[in-house]
Formats: C-alpha cells, structure tokens, sequence
C-alpha cells in the first residue's frame, strides 16, 4: 500500500526545490500563527503537511499561493520562492503566481454554473485557449486527468453543484488542472467526503504525482503515509520534524512527533 | 488515464501573456474605480442636497427689520387717561394702525407726498406691524402720546434685498423692489436702521401668507398631535402582534397569510395608506378631516408594520433559556412573556419604534389625502382640531410663489432633520447603551 | 355628554372594577393569598377586562356607525319634496345638513334642511345617551359578573390570560384587517368608477383628462380616463431612476463588500442609509428647486430643450432616493454568497473583477432581481417627488426631456383641493390607487419570493 520509493529522475530537476519556505513568520494581527518555518517542497513529490487543529499548516499552505492576501490583517514574513523568485516581490504578479500554483479546498467549491464552465473559467481568465476546439481540447483533457471524464462527458451543461461531493471535489480538481499549474495545494482535500470518494480522490493524487508538486494539509496520518513521499510535522506554528513519509512514521526523531503519530495527543 | 494528452507548459513570460495580465489588472482597476465613485457620488448627492439646504435655510432663520420712529399719537389711538380700560381698548382695536406707520414713514421721509408713494413706502414694512403696534400700546398704555424707536419686520422684499438675494444691479422691470424702494432702503440703511435678526416668531408662530409672519409651531403641534396618536396605536398593537406571532401562534396557515400580510404591507406605498384612510376614516367612520386623529390613525396602520417586524426580531434575540427558566420556576406562558422575555427585549422594541415614528414624521403623502393640507393660520390644541403637519407645511411653502419661502422652506426642512436626527440618535444610542451579547 | 366622556366613565369603572374585586377576593380568604387560586390583582385585572370589554364594544359600534345610521335616518325621513328633488344628490343634502348641524349660524336658509339638522341633533343626542346607558350598564354587569364569580376556587389568572391570548390574536389580525380594508376601500370605490367608465377604456385608453367631466353641457360630458398616459410616464420616471439608483446602488455594494476596507465600509454605509432617512418632500423640494432648474439651463447651453419639469428631473431625485435601498439589499445578497466560491475562483488566478464579474454577480443574480424589483416598486409608488417635481400633463411620451405626470401625482391632484364625492372624477383616483397597489404587490410577493428562495439556496 505505502509507495515509498521515490524515483529521482536525472533529466528533471528534481533535485533543486520546485517551491521554498525559509523562516516564514505569519500573523493574524497579535496572533503569531506561523513560527519560523523553512521547508522545500520538490516537484515530482507529494508532501503532506499534518499536525492537530490549529497549528498552521492550512495557514502555511495558504502563504504559498498567497491567499491570505485576502484576509486583511494577515501579516507574511520570511522568504518563500517559487523556481527561485521570490512570490512576496511586489514584481511577482498574484494572477499569474495562483494560476501556476492551483489550489483545491476542504470543501468542493464549485461554481453555480455548469460543469464544462467549471473547468472552462481559469482558461478563459487567463487566454489559455485561442479558438472553441481548444477550449474543448482543455476541458477533455482536464477532465480525464481528473477522472471524471467518463462520468460527466454526456453532461457537461448540466450545473456542477448538481454532482455528488467526491464528483465535485474532482471537479475542482480538474477546474485546478486545467490553468496548467505547476503546483497544486490541498486543503484537506478529502475531509468533507465519505471513504469511497476519498478513495478515488486519493488514487487520483497518486496518478498527479509526478506532473505536479503536490502539497496536501491532511488531519489524517493514514492518508498521508498512504500518498505522500515526505511528510512535515506542525505543532503550534512550528515545524517540528520533515523529511521522509516512512522516516516520520517509523522513527521520528522528536519526542512530540512520536507522541502525535501514537495518538498521545491531536 | 496515463496516456492522456500533456498541456504544453505556459510560458507566463510571454510579451502576449504579460500584456494579456497588464490587461487584465487595468480592468480591475478600472472596476475598482467605477466602485469608488459609485460610492463617492452618492455621498456627493448627500452633501449637495444638505449643502443646499442649509446654506438656503441658514438665512431662514433671520429675518429683516426697520427702526421705526413711531408717535403714538392720541388722536387715532385715543386717550387712555381719559376713558375707561375698556373703552380705550375697544378703541385701539379699532384704530387705524396704517396711519401711524404713515405718519412715522413720512416724518422719515417727508420728500414722499404722492398717495401711491407713500402706499409703496408703507408695503416696505411687514403687514404684522399693525398687530405689533396694537400690542405695544395695549401692553403699555402710557407709551400713547410718546415717540419710540420701534423694530417693525420689514416687508418680504426689503428682506431678500438685504439679505442680498434680489441683485440690485438688476434692470428695474426685472425686479421686485423698484427704484425708488431702492433709494428709501438705502437711506434707511445708511441711518443704521436695517438689521437683520435672529427670527424668533419663525418658531412661534402659526402659518401665514406673509413669508416674515410664517411660522413652523402650528405645523410642529400638528405634527406632535399626530405622532402621539400613531404612537398610542400603532405601539401596543405593534409589540402584542410580534409578541403572539413569536411566542404563541401556531404553525398554521393563518400565521403564514399573516406573516406574508405583514411583510407586503410594509411595502405597500404610503399613499394607498391615505386612500385608506380617505374612504374609511373620513369616508365611513366620519372622523373629522384634516384632524391630526385621523393623520395619526392612518400614519399608525402604516408604520405598523416597521414596528412588528423590529419587535419581532428583538423577541426572537432573546436566548431560549430564559425562557427555559422562568418556565422551570413555575410561571404561565403568559408571565414567562410578559415578565421576562418583553423587558429584555424592550431596548430592540424602543429602537424599531422610534425608527417607525421618524418615518411617520417625514411621511406626506397619507396626509394629503385625508385634507390635512389646508391653509391653516391657528396652533392646533387638540386631536379632533385641523391641524397640518411639518412635512406638509414644506409641501405647502414650496409651492408658494414667493421668494423669501424659499428660505422658510428650508429652514422648516432644517428644522424637520433637526428632529429625525435627534430620533434616530436616540434609537442608534438606545441600541448601544442595551446591546447585549447573549 | 361627549364621547370622550364615555370613554372615561367606561375607564373609571374598569377602575373601580379592580379595586373593589380585588378587595373582595382577599376578605373572601381574610387575606390568607396561599388559600386563593390566583393572586389577588389577577381577581382585579379580571374583574377590570369584565367591565372594560363590553361598554368599549358598544362605544366602537357607536363612533363607527353612529353616525352613518342617523344620517340614513334623516335622509329617509326628509319630506317628499326634498327627497325626489334632490334624489340623486343625497350626498349633497347630507353635507348641507351637516354644515348646518356643525355651524348653527351657518347661513343655511332652506326650513327643510334646518328641519333635518334639528332631527339630526336631537337623534344625535338620543344616540349617545343610549350609547351612556348601554355602555355604562353593559360595564356594570361586567363588574357585578366577575364579583360574582370572585371565589377562591376560581382560576382568575387563567381566565385573564384567555383574554390576554384573545387580545394579542386581534392585534395580530389587525394588520390583515389592514389589507382588506385597502382593498375593501379601493375596490369599492373603483367598482363605482367602472360603473361609469369601462374597464377596457381605463387600462387601454390613450387619453386622460378628468377635469372636463365637470361640464355637463359639453360634448365631452364623460371626460376621458384613459389611463396609459398615467402608466407610461410612471414607467418612465421609475425607469429614469432605476437607470441612476440600479448602478450607483449595484457599484457601491460591490465595492464596500469586496474592495473597501472595513473602516471605509464602517463610514460609509450609514452615509447611504442617511439617504434612505431624508424625508421624499425633502426630495421633492431639491428636485423641484435646485436639480430641474439645473437641468433646464444645461438644456439651454448645449441647445436641448429640456422642460422645467421635466422626467429627467424627477427620476434623477428618486433615483438618488433610491440608491440606499439598491446598495442595501444587494449588499445583502451579495454577502450571502459562500466564501469558498470568491476564494476558488480568486485561486484560479482570477483577479478580484473577474471574481466579482463572473462568479459572485451571478450567485447572488437572484438576491439583486430581488433588490431591484423592490426598488422599482418603490419608485412607482413614490409620491411627493413626483408631485413637487413631475408635471400634471398626462403626455404619451418616452422622451425623458418633457414633462410626464404619474399615476401617484394624478392621484394627489384629483384629491386634494375641493372635491365632490361620488364624481367619476374624484372615483377614479381610487381606480388609480388600486392600479398602484396591485402592481407594487405582484412586485413585492415576487421579490420576496426570489429572494427567500435564493437564501434556501445558501443557508
């Protein structure tokens, strides 16, 4: 079940950190909610960031793509890069940065309208499509990387809120897919669906890997050690212990991450 | 699933792509913008129309007046030594007036001598100098056979010429004051006898044709009057209707056509609220017309809804669990209500009220239908007396063709603010001072 | 005897009713309360509605159809002459007479109607005396009934809480009785109207000019009441107002729900509720002084001729007039829109008016159609901006440079001033009114149904 290995393919650069973190300080006004935290995130790897409620990891994740722009008495220090460009630059442009790192929520999101528009929106946002036929081609495309081609390709006018929850969570994963991004985020991603469809939401995580860097905020230490090749240990905004999804589960090295993993806490 | 077509990767870099965000980024702006000056613009509308008003009404309440030097001769005002009280009052009443402001005039001005003349000189001075004069000599009887500098209103005119609203530089046919008025005002003002006063009368007395006589307190009584009875109806009926529709109705069909009733009836135009109380209150029941008791009636079926639907929602603020416990304490639903839950949510309750009785007080169209529009000059005393109201009385002075109504208009909308200001002061203040977090 | 007099005396005894009751209530225990079913003063409260609720019963019956009944008596005891002569003008009579009841030295010569005030008087007077008695002895048995009762067995407070419960019932029923007094009256009136003029000429007929049905002896002796001219310049002017008031109001929503700063939100949002306080006469009065002149003279410069009570004029003012409630209710639905859809479309790269554009405008489509119809219904029943502003000339036009006159202005001038009952004329405002009312209501059940149903959608 657990796919440990993690290839490391010469011809990519997979050695060089696709996104990375060091010392990102954030604060919700007086809250100091992130502490310091420097982490590489690589690109044919799923990283799964866990740790109980509250103890910033969704937080983090956010800063990635910088959503917490939205929230305004956020406060992001530290230095995050994206290929080596720092995102926080006032130069970096938000647009175009969230278009190459998707994000996927805890609950599906999708739009009131239907499921070819969906997966059609981030393309025409962005002029990814220059005629109909590509647009169509994109929405194909996303919608099969997703797995939910065969499902939904009878009814891609009918309303995307008219699909069941894990439908609509590939949904948003094809909708996140199709503006071609380089990175995806997700935020508990499976935490709203029952075990069938977060089965096949996990499956589908595992046929990304490799395209995408993945990073998933989970609650779920099964769900990590089932997807990911690294694994980041959050407490209290500390990053407490990263590395190997195996190392982490079967000897971790800081007495809180064993406390976690065993259940002693969380 | 493997074999699925690979998007080729986007270059983000791209002159196209980085024109295609630059694009995109001034749409925002732009929309941002458009946002902005929504936003601006009705705040300017606000001020302008304030602005107006105010700079208008500011002068409203000032008002024109001439030093006169006035004998008060024996001869048209008789001898209070030699007759009784009563005759001599008898005979003030009686005396002509217009011949001592005539003779004091032409003492001032003893170069006018033609009728007409004279006649355009004595329209200088408000009509309301002969009740000032009858009142002086009444008051104090000695001041017969003296002569006293008197502050008689000067005539609407000379007002707006002082106040500077009639241009002089203007051609003469153009003009409301003449020439010759000109000339006799600028004597008077260089004399020093023209000042311009704080207007007390503005506030005391009742309605007139004469714009330096007009006065908002009959209107104000009217409108107290009218607010009174709306009050008294439209209060109790108002907290009984959302006491039983949160507390005691039943989920039936009934409440469902009674709640809908109420939600469409706070949007039923004021005006209809006057048609009704044109063919019920007046028509059917025979109150009597123009009376603040059928203003106050109708005002109150209209603000009803306004009141039940606030009172409702203070009702439903209240946490269940005092309800909870005063019911495990032994007490009937009635005492549970009365005793418990309406005084919490009193505060919610005075807040809607006051809210609905604003509204009541800027409301006109009800009130024209049912007559209470008349030309009315006495303060009404009571609630069957005809009375008119504040925002009527507006109505009424905005449509006179007078210039210097303008300014009693708005000085009477002034006025009128003033008073919704201060009530929903009261209700934001209310609000804050009882606000309770359950 | 007067009948605020009555209406002490019944006050008083409802007084008395208490006192003594509950005075009863304790020496019937020797002022042991334990051994009494209810407090004492729920004895007295019950003794008080005992004694209150019929005598006031009977007094409402007489303030409401006192008077009619005797006047349906005076005019039916009117001598022949009287009667037949002026048959078909009773209303006329009657108001004679009661100008001649009201004011004795009223100048009123005719002996048949002084005959008739004088019968008027002395049944006036017999009626309220009767109205005393009744009342007064109704009140009395009320008070000897609950004295009667007075035991210490008997449930007083449950008893005063059935008439509490009763009461809060018939507060609640009032707001119905409200609407079907509206419709009662308006339908009433306006049935007469469609006696005299047909339905089909009133909706469809192009022409208004009630004034001249008071000629009789002219050829246009029934007066045109077409009232599309009516209808037309409504439509206009609320169109006009919509057209400042729906994007000013739209605009302001979206940005101090997406982009303003909660500070800024914090200003101005009472700034536009202040807006919504400023009484329409108010309004009237700006737009009538200040905003038709204005636009009159801008006419002149770029050479338009522009009326000086021109549509533009009026719907301008209302459509400021209008703009809180817009911002108000779309600011509404727009904040009903899940979060999770702005941030799903905001992490697609889509920048914030693209956000607004294409995904939260659409979600909360149906809160705004809502907002907007409710404003529109606003606007067609707004009334004084119209009469201060619009014009009195029914004009068939679309040209927002003339002056139209609206269904609420047409209203107002057909019934203030002299009128005379029971004239086509004065009939037809009421036909007017209902137009008003059943087009506001279809406009309102329909907004407060979307919008009910969209909030279903979110909650």
């Amino acid at each position: 079940m657990l796919d440990m290995a993690t290839k490391v393919d010469p011809m990519t650069d997979s050695r060089t950190p696709k996104m990375a973190a060091k010392d990102v300080n954030v604060f919700y006004g007086d809250n100091h909610a992130v502490k310091g935290i420097s982490l590489d995130l690589y690109r044919d790897e799923v990283t799964s960031l866990i740790g109980p409620s509250g103890c910033g990891k969704s937080t983090f994740l956010r800063c990635l793509n910088r959503m917490n722009d939205t929230v305004a008495t956020c406060r992001v220090e530290g230095n995050i890069t994206l290929d080596g460009d720092d995102i926080y630059d006032p130069k970096i442009d938000v647009v175009q940065l969230r278009a190459r790192v998707g994000m996927v929520f805890q609950k599906p999101n999708p739009f009131p309208k239907s499921i070819y528009d969906n997966i059609a929106y981030g393309p025409r946002i962005h002029g990814l499509a220059r005629e109909r036929t590509d647009l169509d081609e994109i929405v194909a495309v996303s919608l099969e990387k997703a797995g939910l081609w065969n499902e939904v390709k009878d009814r891609l006018d009918s309303p995307g809120t008219a699909l069941s929850g894990g439908q609509q969570q590939r949904l948003c994963i094809a909708r996140a897919i199709a503006v071609n991004p380089e990175v995806i985020l997700m935020d508990e991603p499976c935490s709203a669906l029952d075990p069938i469809a977060t089965a096949k939401v996990e499956a589908l995580i595992d046929e990304l890997k490799g395209r995408y860097a993945i990073i998933i905020v989970t609650h779920s230490m099964q769900q990590a050690a089932r997807i990911s090749q690294k694994t980041a240990f959050f407490h209290m905004g500390d990053l407490v212990e990263h590395g190997d999804t195996t190392q982490i589960f079967t000897s971790p090295k800081q007495e809180r991450t064993r406390d976690y993993i065993t259940g002693r806490f969380g | 699933m493997s074999n699925t077509k690979e998007f080729k990767p986007t270059d983000w870099g791209s002159p196209e792509m980085q024109a295609r965000t630059r694009r995109r980024y001034r749409r925002d702006r732009n929309f941002k913008a458009m946002g902005v000056s929504a936003v601006l613009l009705a705040a300017l509308f606000l001020f302008l129309l304030i602005g107006k008003i105010a700079r208008d009404g500011a002068m409203g309440f000032l008002q024109t007046s001439i030093d006169i030097d006035v004998t008060f001769s024996e001869e048209i005002l008789g001898d209070p030594r030699a007759m009784s009280a009563e005759a001599f009052e008898d005979h003030v009443r009686q005396a002509n007036m217009i011949r001592l402001l005539d003779e004091a005039l032409t003492t001032e001005f003893p170069e006018v001598t033609s009728r007409r003349d004279r006649r355009s000189l004595i329209r200088m001075i408000s009509g309301g100098a002969r009740e000032q004069l009858r009142t002086m000599v009444l008051e104090t009887p000695a001041i017969v056979g003296s002569t006293r500098t008197v502050r008689l209103l000067a005539a609407d005119d000379i007002d707006q010429l002082r106040k500077g609203k009639i241009d002089a530089a203007e051609e003469e046919a153009n003009r409301k004051v003449k020439d010759k008025e000109l000339a006799w005002y600028r004597k008077l003002d260089e004399e020093g006898r023209v000042s311009l006063n704080f207007h007390t009368r503005f506030f005391t007395s009742g309605d007139s044709r004469d714009p330096e006589l007009a006065g908002i307190w009959g209107a104000t009584m009217g409108s107290a009057l009218t607010l009174v009875v709306t009050l008294f109806i439209a209060f109790p009926v108002g907290v009984l209707t959302a006491i039983y529709l949160e507390e005691f109705a039943p989920q039936n069909r009934l409440t469902d056509i009674i709640e809908i009733n109420i939600n469409n009836l706070a949007a039923v135009p004021s005006i209809v609220f006057g048609l009704l109380g044109l063919a019920v209150f007046l028509g059917v029941m025979h109150l009597p017309r123009s009376a603040p008791v059928v203003g106050g009636l109708t005002l109150a079926l209209m603000t009803l809804p306004t009141i039940i639907i606030s009172a409702r929602a203070s009702i439903k603020a209240v946490p269940p669990s005092i309800r909870d416990a005063a019911r495990g304490l032994g007490a009937s639903p009635m005492q549970v209500v009365f005793h418990h839950v309406v005084p919490l949510a009193m505060p919610g309750i005075l807040t809607g009220t006051i809210i609905g009785m604003a509204q009541a007080l800027g409301e006109t169209a009800p009130l024209l239908m049912i007559g209470m529009v008349a030309f009315i000059v006495d303060i009404p005393g009571g609630f069957t007396d005809a009375a008119t109201a504040l925002p009527v009385q507006i109505f009424l002075w905005a449509d006179s063709p007078e210039r210097a109504f303008v300014e009693k208009t708005s000085a009477a909308i002034l006025v009128l603010l003033t008073f919704l200001i201060a009530m929903n002061g009261l209700a934001i203040w209310l609000r804050q001072k009882f606000e309770r977090q359950w | 005897m007067t009948s605020a007099a009555i209406f002490l005396t019944l006050i008083l005894l409802a007084i008395i009713a208490f006192v003594t009751v509950r005075q009863r209530s304790l020496s019937a225990v020797s002022g042991d309360t334990s051994k009494l079913h209810s407090l004492p003063r729920h004895y007295g409260y019950y003794a008080a509605v005992c004694a209150l609720i019929p005598g006031l019963l009977i007094f409402i019956v007489w303030l409401v159809f006192g008077k009619n009944i005797i006047e349906g008596l005076v005019i039916s005891g009117l001598p022949e002459g009287l009667h037949s002569q002026y048959m078909e003008q009773a209303t006329l009579v009657l108001n004679r007479i009661r100008l001649a009841v009201e004011n004795p030295v009223s100048g009123e010569k005719h002996p048949d109607i002084l005959a008739a005030a004088q019968h008027f008087h002395s049944l006036y007077v017999k009626g309220i005396w009767a109205t005393f008695a009744l009342a007064l002895s109704s009140a009395l048995a009320g008070l000897l009934f609950a004295n009667f009762k007075t035991s210490p067995d008997f449930r007083a407070r449950n008893s005063f809480e059935r008439v509490l419960t009763v009461l809060l019932i018939l507060s609640s029923v009032i707001a119905i009785i409200t609407t079907l007094g509206i419709v009662a009256s308006l339908l009433f009136e306006s049935l007469r109207f469609f006696q005299e003029v047909s339905v089909v000429d009133f909706v469809f007929g192009l022409h208004w000019s009630p004034q001249t049905a008071l000629r009789s002896d002219q050829v246009a002796a029934a007066g045109a009441f077409g009232a599309v001219p009516l209808f037309a310049g409504t439509l206009l002017i609320s169109f006009l107002a919509m057209m400042v008031a729906g994007p000013i109001g739209l605009l302001s929503a979206v940005y101090l729900t997406q982009y303003s700063s909660s500070r800024t939100r914090k200003i101005a949002k009472p700034l536009l509720e202040v807006l919504a306080g400023v009484p329409t006469v108010v309004y009237g009065f700006f737009a009538a002084l200040t905003v038709a002149p204005l636009f009159r003279d801008f006419g002149d410069l770029i050479g338009v001729e522009i009326a000086s009570e021109s549509a533009l004029a009026a719907g301008f003012v209302m459509g400021i007039m209008i703009i809180p409630f817009v911002s108000s209710l779309s600011d509404d639905a727009i904040t009903a829109v899940p979060k999770s859809l702005k941030d799903g479309s905001l992490a697609l790269g889509a920048t914030r008016s693209e956000t607004i554009v294409s995904v939260i405008l659409p979600a909360a489509l149906p809160g705004i159609v809502g907002a907007f119809l409710l404003a529109i219904s606003r606007a067609v029943g707004e009334t004084m901006i119209v009469v201060m502003a619009a014009g009195m000339q029914p004009n068939l036009t679309a040209n927002p440079f003339e002056a139209v006159t609206t269904v609420t202005v047409q209203i107002v001038a057909l019934l203030t001033g002299d009128q005379e009952f029971d004239s086509a004329k004065t009939l037809s405002a009421f036909a007017l009114g209902l137009a008003l009312f059943l087009s506001t209501m279809v406009l309102n059940i329909f907004a407060l149904r979307i919008v009910r149903k969209y909030r279903e959608v979110y909650d």
